[in-house]
């Protein structure tokens, strides 16, 4: 293997990356403007009176033609900096900030829980193939993968917080300044709802992955060779069976970043979806321009490793770079 | 996101005698007297059985939706609820409205109509601002001056139109007078909105320090978010408030602030959703409140573009309505039948002009007379308040009877540029006296105008030149003859299909005792009259 292949493959996709990233920042730009109204109008809702539109948009400098704002908003960027919210004028990185981290801590929990456990469903079932386990995990994740998010999560509610038991907080309250993991027991059920959303699907998928894996002349020859079992699924099978794994993974973690919106208006957790909805209601450009590139780019980030951490164990891969 | 149902930053005003005689709190009927020195009790006049007696401390916690990004914390000015609970928390008005929209004096002692334009404030002693400061009238001027100030782009600017700066004068450290452009009796009203708050000489909105009168300082305030009151040792009202803080949190959507409400993790919440009512019944810990306000949705019709220029096609749609079915419908049975006319409490308000029912036979009728049969016509809402599109819906439904075809439209972008251009459309305001209400909206010059009320000839052109002289009356009594000729000026041509009168329904824990009904805009018992009148049991 040629290290300047891998790093080389790196150095293009990020650079496609940087491009993607580029030409959603001129589609989200384009999409706001079209939106009907000005910010200053958005904001003010009915109390809006010629004088208080007239006070507001020359404090937000909306005078300026689109062109001179988005340039100005890329050079800015370029700068580090975001520009301000319309909605409050604080710098967007700081109003964003600890909205960011709420999120991605809800995601990063959500994740390191729910790909383990797929992964470890999906091998189980696999192995142990039509017999109690795989039959009843198989019906318990088609099941789940059928219920909306949003379902899963009042239904964990009312079984956990209000109706059934109250053992747990129906909402997920972070003072401002405080971080999320100050009460775990907040985190509980925003985590669980997005557990049962994204864990049925890698597992199916893991599953059918290590099915043809443990049917494959390799890992016969493995048995053969009179290899302990274990040492055959997971030193043999496993690996080849997570490589198309995942590119599922990847895209359940970016449906993760979206998903959370979802659990967000459910547990009222002050995060980045509210931010999102809001901006574009106030048609707050800056705002709503940060997260989409926040988004895009984790999407984008994601892509990546999914695509290094297939070739990675798949060795064949690495020889075409 | 979307303003959340019932948003009604309104004001909400009541007189129900002499204005003199109310205002000066001495020797007036039933409530001046006692409310005049600032007691123990609540300032509402009908302080009904508050269990026990109040105890203090404890950490108040409110959820309300329809924030975000853009909440602001100003004493003087509001956009959505989120703003109008945080603005109780810290700032007082000179004269306060109580639950059964009666005026009552709060920061002055007295506030005076000695001549038609002229009014005359006088302030309690010994007030102080959360930092120390006594209050003076150095800050009512500067407070006035704040509102008018057309640059500020605040709330209560058209209520004082017959205010300008020249006008206002201190007399001596506790007495300001108002000398006006023209005759104003309403001006007594204005000073009782909400949201003309009384500040501190110099004072500016968040994130400027906030000291007011209120019961509350402010510690911390995230927009968006929450926001942290503590309790104000300096109030002037002993003994009072009695929370050691008040805790407001912001919520996306209501079905969270239930569940919040039934967790234990709020105290109390706004707009309770009609579906949920039950649910909350059949909690042991929590109470439903129900206000019946003279909130009001009215479908308005521009008198001055087709197809609403012939009076008989307004009457048409008057008839077509089925208002028994519209509160049944739009508001789960939380309102009243309305007739066409705003202000219900208005001491002046006409209850003798007959209840409009539905009539289809005389609606077709009509519309035949006037060209119109099977006319097709675009009616434009948004969800702008609770009930404003099942409103056009369900009238839409009920005009297929008449022949008439309604398209629905439920624009986004509603108050943007197209909002009071209208032909039809829906609206919606909270409770108001009655000539409050016509400045703000039944004059050429009031700033929502929605249906281009009065007519410049034939009947109701007089409408103006009554309303100046309805101004000009120190007398409620004098007013009433004025006022019934404008209703009935209003009743008979104007532009307004008012079906109802929409309720208030919020709903709290049991712990909190002092909720009481309100007729006025503001939600639970306003807000507990600024986190004052309301306790941990």
């Amino acid at each position: 293997m040629h290290s300047g292949g891998i790093w080389g493959f790196i150095l293009r996709r990020t650079l496609l990356g940087l491009l993607v990233l580029a030409i959603v920042s001129i589609l989200v730009f384009a999409a706001t403007q079209a939106l009907p109204g000005d910010p200053a109008r958005a904001i003010l809702g009915r109390s809006a009176t010629p004088q208080s539109l007239a006070a507001l948009r020359a404090k937000l400098n909306l005078g300026q033609p689109v062109l001179q704002q988005y340039w100005n908003w890329v050079t800015g960027l370029l700068h580090g900096d975001l520009g301000n919210s319309l909605a409050n004028q604080e710098p967007v990185s700081t109003y964003l900030r600890p909205l960011l981290i709420n999120s991605a801590f809800l995601v990063f929990l959500s994740g390191i829980i729910s790909i383990p456990l797929a992964i470890a469903i999906g091998v189980w079932g696999a192995v142990r193939r039509d017999k109690a386990f795989d039959v009843g995990s198989s019906l318990i994740t088609m099941l789940l993968a059928a219920v909306p998010e949003f379902v899963v999560g009042i239904i964990l509610v009312v079984l956990f917080a209000t109706v059934v038991v109250q053992w747990l907080p129906a909402v997920t309250q972070v003072p401002p300044g405080g971080r999320p993991w100050d009460d775990m027991t907040g985190m509980v059920l925003p985590t669980a709802t997005l557990v049962i959303a994204v864990t049925p699907y890698v597992a199916r998928i893991m599953r059918a992955s290590m099915i043809e894996v443990l049917e494959s002349d390799y890992v016969e020859m493995a048995r053969l060779k009179g290899l302990q079992e274990n040492t055959v699924i997971l030193r043999h099978a496993l690996p080849n069976a997570l490589g198309p794994t995942f590119q599922v993974i990847a895209l359940n973690l970016a449906y993760l970043a979206g998903g959370v919106i979802i659990v967000e208006y459910v547990f009222n957790y002050p995060g980045i979806g509210g931010a999102l909805v809001g901006g574009v209601t106030n048609r707050d450009l800056p705002v709503v321009q940060a997260l989409a590139m926040l988004v895009a780019a984790f999407y984008v980030a994601l892509n990546l490793m999914a695509d290094i951490a297939t070739i990675l164990v798949t060795p064949r891969m690495r020889t075409t770079l | 996101m979307v303003d959340t149902p019932r948003e009604l930053p309104e004001n909400l005003d009541s007189f129900s005698l002499s204005r003199r005689e109310l205002l000066m709190g001495a020797g007036a009927v039933v409530l001046g007297g006692s409310l005049a020195a600032c007691g123990s009790s609540s300032s509402s006049s009908s302080s009904t059985g508050a269990s026990g007696t109040p105890k203090k401390g404890g950490n108040f916690r409110l959820a309300v939706t329809g924030g975000g990004a853009k909440d602001i914390m100003d004493g003087q000015t509001i956009i959505t609820k989120p703003d109008q609970a945080r603005l109780m928390t810290a700032f007082e008005t000179l004269v306060v409205y109580d639950t059964n929209y009666v005026l009552h004096p709060h920061l002055a002692e007295e506030v005076t109509q000695n001549k038609p334009d002229q009014w005359t404030i006088v302030l309690k002693n010994g007030i102080e601002f959360s930092n120390g400061k006594t209050l003076t009238a150095d800050d009512v001027v500067y407070s006035l001056n704040r509102i008018i100030n057309s640059k500020n782009g605040l709330f209560g600017a058209a209520g004082f139109a017959s205010l300008k700066p020249s006008g206002i004068k201190k007399l001596n450290a506790t007495t300001v007078q108002l000398n006006l452009t023209y005759a104003d009796a309403g001006i007594g009203q204005q000073l009782g909105q909400y949201y003309n708050g009384i500040v501190p000489e110099g004072y500016e909105a968040f994130p400027k320090p906030q000291h007011g009168t209120g019961g509350y300082i402010l510690k911390s305030f995230t927009p968006g978010q929450q926001s942290v009151h503590t309790r104000n040792p300096n109030y002037w009202q002993s003994g009072k408030p009695y929370f050691d803080q008040v805790t407001i949190t912001d919520f996306a959507d209501a079905t969270a602030q239930v569940n919040a409400l039934q967790a234990g993790q709020a105290d109390a919440m706004t707009d309770l959703p009609f579906g949920e009512v039950n649910v909350i019944k059949g909690h042991p810990g929590l109470a439903v409140l129900v206000s019946k306000t003279g909130g009001w949705l009215p479908l308005c019709m521009a008198i001055d573009m087709p197809p609403f220029t012939d009076n008989r096609v307004r009457e048409a749609f008057r008839l077509m309505v089925d208002r028994q079915q519209m509160v049944e419908q739009v508001l789960s049975g939380y309102g009243t039948v309305a007739n066409d006319l705003y202000s219900p409490f208005d001491p002046s308000y006409d209850h003798s002009l007959p209840q409009r029912q539905q009539d289809i036979e005389k609606a077709k009728s009509l519309l035949k007379q006037a060209g119109q049969e099977g006319m097709t016509v675009d009616l434009h809402t948004t969800n702008g308040a609770a009930g404003m599109v099942d409103s056009a819906n369900v009238f839409a439904t009920q005009a297929k009877a008449a022949g008439v075809t309604v398209n629905v439209h439920n624009d986004p972008n509603y108050y943007g540029d197209q909002y009071l251009k209208l032909a039809f459309s829906v609206d919606f305001w909270g409770t108001r006296n009655y000539l409050p209400q016509v400045a703000n909206g039944s004059i050429p010059t009031a700033p929502y105008n929605e249906t281009h009320w009065p007519p410049k000839s034939g009947p109701g052109s007089n409408f103006l030149s009554l309303y100046s002289q309805a101004l000009q009356q120190l007398e409620v009594s004098k007013q009433t003859p004025i006022i019934h000729e404008m209703q009935s000026l209003e009743y008979n041509y104007g532009g307004y299909i008012i079906p109802f009168f929409n309720d208030l329904v919020d709903a709290y824990s049991t712990k909190v005792q002092g909720f009481e009904p309100s007729k006025g805009t503001l939600n639970l018992t306003y807000f507990g009259n600024g986190y004052t009148t309301i306790w941990f049991a």
